[in-house]
């Protein structure tokens, strides 16, 4: 039921994946399952994971996606974490936070502009 | 300081769904208060790391909320009470990246930084309680 309200969307040789606004631990811990069985079943060469609409980033969540971009990255991928909110910006830095080696974009736009225009193939992880 | 309480209210911890729930009850009542949105992102982060600190160290606890008033400025005031194994080194506890859990070590630390005071009291064998208080000038 959980995984239900994630939504995984190929685009060309991308994944698009749209998080949920207030995702409960199960979530996004499926959420992570869920994106490394499509970076493998759609051969894809990058991610990007759009939090536009998350309004809560706290340890438990930045740390997923810190190692989901992590696992990505060890398959050949590349993870833009796009649409961070000012307040999310924010509050995740003071509490301490860090998103591992993601790439970031303002928007799900730039984000797909930026996968596109980056060489594809291995990157320090 | 003179304070009353027009408002406040409890939520019991059980599950890890309970966690979202602490959150939705925390951004309700910061929003009803008047907290602007990087305020109210602050202490609904604070009441997600310290309510997911109940369910995985004591597994069950409750969340107390109430409305603080100082004469010049509107608090909320959140408690997290728990009859968990207790805190044997709070000053140990409150450093950044120490953790005896699989957690990051962010929990209090990080939420005595996004609120304006964070208390803890704790003994071990019968529990803990943390009181975190954010302020907004009237």
């Amino acid at each position: 039921m959980a995984s239900e309200s994630i939504s995984v969307i190929k685009l060309r040789d991308l994944l698009l994946v749209t998080v949920p606004p207030d995702p409960d631990d199960e979530t996004v811990s499926a959420l992570q399952e869920q994106v490394l069985r499509a970076m493998a079943q759609h051969e894809a060469k990058g991610l990007v994971l759009d939090i536009s609409t998350v309004q809560t980033l706290d340890s438990f969540f930045a740390r997923t996606v810190a190692e989901t971009v992590q696992m990505v990255g060890l398959m050949g991928g590349r993870t833009v974490l796009a649409g961070m909110r000012a307040s999310v910006a924010v509050t995740s830095t003071q509490l301490g936070l860090t998103v591992g080696n993601s790439l970031t974009a303002l928007n799900v736009d730039r984000a797909l502009d930026l996968l596109n225009a980056a060489p594809s193939g291995s990157r320090r992880v | 300081m003179n304070e009353n309480e027009p408002h406040q209210g409890e939520f019991r911890i059980t599950s890890e769904n309970d966690i979202v729930m602490a959150r939705k009850v925390v951004r309700d009542a910061a929003t009803t208060l008047g907290f602007g949105l990087t305020d109210v992102t602050r202490i609904v982060t604070a009441a997600s790391e310290l309510t997911r600190n109940i369910y995985h160290y004591a597994k069950s606890g409750v969340m107390h909320w109430r409305v603080l008033n100082s004469g010049t400025e509107n608090g909320l005031e959140l408690t997290f009470e728990d009859q968990g194994p207790g805190i044997p080194d709070i000053e140990k506890a409150m450093e950044p990246g120490f953790s005896t859990g699989k957690g990051l070590g962010m929990g209090l630390p990080g939420s005595k930084r996004l609120m304006d005071e964070l208390t803890i009291e704790s003994t071990v064998g019968k529990g803990t309680t943390v009181v975190v208080r954010k302020w907004m000038r009237k």
